[in-house]
């Protein structure tokens, strides 16, 4: 009983305003979700969904289109929330798991395994177990090092972090490169994927797992909220306040290296999605974490499956990478935001 | 009801921060350090506060090694202000008093917070600048915003015997004279409430004018402690600042 109490502590902060923009957001997050599964290259009608018959186009909806629209929602909601988090780690509203190298460390991470191990793998636990664990690892590395070559700086930090964004991303770029060179045809169409991001491959053997992981990850992180806002005050604060600053840190490295690590293995790198969705979050009604990360991750939820309808839908039966979309939209947004933050 | 320092040092880079400090705090007292910049005073209430561990030497709350009380243990004890650092997401002020309150404060007293909030607000006098945003807010403004919220965090149920201190790293600093005055107010209230204080001030008068016992502080070696009227002589006053300094008896005054 105490301990339902305690996990659900955080809504107590949300207040009135804010918790109208949560809860239309969940069901505009369900009306997203069945206008995705209805169209695309066919066309459904949502009565049909019902309908007993059997028919081709209820095999492409439920084997193919219904895990696809899923696996967006969920990499969406785990890009979202963080970014959020790592934003709130951080201290810095810069944060995104695609500028800071987090993604691409996820995507050097299983490029590896793809070239070097994938003989040594048996092929049924590749890609459920073998290519996330790997993508995983990769996030964590990154995000550790990151916090270790950051701290100290403070909010002087943005630059820092920034910058070793950059050489990550082009650490991650010529792994992927050299790996390209010395790679199979078969493992060559495997690393492409990663360079442009695509929902294409989504079916349930593979994505069901991943879902469920995610959804473990985005439970536990969301009641770390509270102490997300007080580490706002600085680590010394929060440290005053009661908190254990080290488990908080922990919690939301491995979250995050979790969620974007299994998002980038299943979707390849999507970029800016994790950087705009809090902002847009915080504009529409605060900064407090009990709000900001259940609100990013299921506007990060919607936007990615718009983004990825958009992507099945601009050059129809044809379709344009997902992260293209995203990255369209989303890097006049960050320009803007520094040129917002260059005025204050 | 103490706080116990016994020979405390503290070494950071193998230089001599605090050497063998031993002092003792009941509660209901307003102990003062005074010190000139660099002398180990907010490094000493970092200490007290448990945010770094000693090299040598041992912190006692009622008895209790500090490093034997867990970390949200100590956050009920003591309430520390300090010098803060830049709040970089827009939160209102409301936000930022409500962190004071803490977890296990809104399970248990949850209906006791509206009471609690309101009067921590209106003890640091900032009632008019509850639904802004802090980032707004001038200096001295935020000052008195992060006060309200250590009150807050030190607000116990009236009938508790739990202690309670709190920790003032400068707490007047960035304040006009008028607050400055409130302020000391609220805390020596707080300290006839049974609150035990432990404050670092700059201005030598305040702390004679508000303190029950004084600190000296020089280079990390603890010059004086004792009750205020006794500590505070001219000798170690100049020795300490290095200056020329006048104490005029009635009333008491510091001249320099």
């Amino acid at each position: 009983m105490n301990f339902i109490f305690s996990y659900f502590f955080f809504l107590k902060f949300i207040n009135r305003f804010q918790g109208v923009i949560l809860s239309s957001l969940i069901v505009l997050t369900l009306c997203f979700f069945l206008v995705s599964i209805s169209n695309g290259s066919f066309s459904f009608s949502l009565i049909s969904l019902f309908s007993l018959e059997e028919s081709l186009n209820k095999v492409v909806l439920y084997e193919i289109r219904i895990p696809r629209v899923l696996l967006a929602g969920f990499v969406g909601a785990s890009l979202g929330l963080s970014g959020a988090s790592l934003q709130g780690l951080f201290r810095n509203p810069l944060a995104d798991p695609g500028l800071i190298g987090v993604s691409a460390g996820a995507a050097l991470g299983a490029a590896l395994l793809i070239v070097l191990g994938s003989s040594l793998i048996p092929e049924f636990i590749f890609n459920t177990f073998a290519l996330p664990i790997a993508a995983v690892s990769g996030a964590a590395v990154v995000i550790t090092m990151l916090y270790f070559f950051t701290r100290g700086f403070g909010y002087q930090g943005i630059t820092y972090m920034l910058l070793i964004g950059i050489a990550v991303n082009a650490l991650a770029s010529v792994g992927i490169g050299v790996l390209t060179f010395i790679s199979s045809d078969s493992e060559l169409r495997g690393l492409t994927f990663w360079t442009m991001g695509s929902f294409g491959g989504a079916s349930w053997q593979i994505i069901l797992p991943a879902l469920f992981i995610i959804s473990c990850s985005i439970l536990w992180m969301i009641p770390a909220a509270r102490k997300l806002d007080l580490l706002q005050l600085g680590e010394p604060e929060a440290y005053r306040l009661g908190i254990d600053v080290q488990r908080l840190k922990f919690k939301v490295i491995i979250s995050s290296a979790i969620t974007v690590g299994i998002s980038v293995s299943l979707s390849g790198m999507i970029g800016f999605v994790g950087l705009v969705v809090p902002h847009l979050a915080r504009l529409m009604g605060g900064v407090n974490h009990s709000y900001l990360l259940p609100t990013s991750a299921f506007l990060g939820a919607s936007l990615m499956m718009i983004a990825d309808l958009l992507s099945r839908l601009l050059i129809s039966p044809a379709e344009v990478p997902v992260g293209l979309i995203t990255s369209a939209l989303g890097a006049p947004f960050f320009l803007w935001l520094i040129y917002r933050s260059r005025q204050i | 009801m103490t706080i116990e320092v016994s020979s405390v040092s503290y070494l950071k880079n193998k230089k001599l921060i605090l050497d063998e400090i031993s002092f003792e705090i009941e509660s209901g007292e307003i102990l003062c350090i005074l010190g000139p910049n660099g002398s180990g005073k907010s490094t000493l209430l970092n200490l007290i506060s448990g945010n770094l561990s000693p090299t040598k030497g041992d912190i006692y709350i009622e008895g209790q090694n500090i490093k034997n009380i867990s970390i949200e243990e100590r956050a009920f004890i003591r309430s520390v202000m300090s010098q803060s650092q830049a709040i970089v997401f827009d939160f209102t002020v409301r936000e930022i008093v409500e962190m004071g309150w803490l977890q296990r404060g809104l399970i248990n007293f949850s209906q006791n917070f509206e009471q609690a909030f309101s009067k921590a607000v209106n003890e640091a006098a900032i009632e008019d600048l509850v639904d802004k945003k802090f980032n707004i807010l001038s200096g001295g403004e935020q000052r008195r915003v992060h006060f309200a919220r250590t009150l807050l965090q030190s607000w116990r149920p009236s009938n508790s015997v739990e202690p309670k201190y709190l920790l003032l790293d400068e707490p007047t600093a960035n304040l006009d004279i008028k607050h400055e005055q409130r302020l000391m107010k609220i805390v020596k209230k707080k300290a006839e409430d049974g609150i035990g204080v432990i404050v670092i001030l700059h201005d030598i008068n305040l702390a004679a004018k508000y303190s029950d016992k004084i600190l000296i502080l020089d280079s990390g070696i603890m010059k004086n402690f004792g009750k205020t009227f006794d500590v505070l002589n001219k000798e170690i006053l100049e020795e300490v600042y290095d200056l020329p300094i006048e104490i005029s008896d009635n009333p008491f005054k510091i001249i320099y």
